[in-house]
């Protein structure tokens, strides 16, 4: 009797699945992820941002607003514009080949987003301005 | 005897049931973090600055000026924002090859200016942006 038992035990055990080829793949996406994740600071304001017909796509990683009231708006605070080399600087070190996108909104200064574009491409940064998408 | 045996072999695997856990919930941590932000956008770079001169036989650029009251002028006519394509298309009848000039004040409207760049980018129109220092 007591044979038997472990003969159903055994038996139990062989039913489980193998979950190691699972594994593999699910560290595969894990991977994957944490790779390709750029941590995106978004400005924290809308703009209503021009139309244009001949935009092209880029996936930015600094995003730099620029409202109506012509504040700059970086990761969610208004800055002033000499503040904003010094936070360019620090988002630079998080991600140093990262592209910038102004998104300007239809009421805001053109003197001032020239000011950011000027001061993006000094530092060398690729920079386009935003379009409504 | 040997199936006894046997039996300890499979209790010596490692469980890695709480490791898949952990590994998932990562794996879900990533997912729903990555944004995969695509913007769509223009590049309104000025050229870089040429060493050389313009060569002599170019032809003079058609001057688009917007000033601070969003006012626009087509080689000094004043001009509607609808209508500064067609002003400059007959401009370039005459000179086909001339660039546009962007002159623009700081308190012109970024909606405009960049409507007036993706007309002329458009249309093929060679165009570049410059600020009006006076004032």
């Amino acid at each position: 009797m007591a044979r038997r038992a472990s003969r159903v035990n055994t038996d139990e055990e062989d039913v489980e699945l193998n979950m190691t080829p699972m594994l593999d793949v699910v560290f595969i996406l894990l991977i994957f992820f944490i790779v390709t994740s750029v941590f995106i600071k978004e400005p924290g304001v809308d703009t209503t941002r021009p139309d244009a017909v001949t935009e092209e796509g880029e996936n930015p990683s600094m995003l730099v607003a620029v409202t109506a009231d012509n504040e700059i708006w970086v990761n969610r605070r208004v800055y002033e514009m000499n503040e904003l080399r010094g936070v360019i600087e620090q988002l630079l070190q998080e991600n140093p080949l990262g592209k910038a996108m102004i998104q300007g909104d239809e009421g805001a200064n053109i003197g001032l987003i020239l000011d950011v574009q000027e001061l993006l491409s000094e530092m060398e940064v690729e920079v386009k301005i935003s379009t409504l998408q | 005897m040997r199936r006894r045996q046997k039996h300890q072999d499979d209790q010596a695997e490692v469980n890695m049931t709480p490791m898949l856990d952990i590994v998932f919930i990562l794996l879900i941590f990533f997912i729903v973090t990555a944004t995969f932000l695509s913007e769509e956008g223009i590049d309104m770079r000025p050229p870089q600055d040429n060493p050389n001169d313009p060569p002599p036989d170019a032809a003079p650029p058609i001057v688009v000026q917007v000033d601070g009251d969003n006012e626009i002028f087509v080689n000094q006519v004043r001009t509607d924002v609808d209508r500064v394509l067609s002003a400059v298309n007959r401009f370039r009848a005459e000179e086909p090859n001339s660039a546009v000039l962007l002159e623009v004040y700081d308190e012109a409207h970024h909606g405009i200016i960049v409507q007036i760049w993706d007309e002329m980018g458009a249309n093929g129109v060679p165009i570049s942006i410059q600020r009006t220092n006076e004032g």
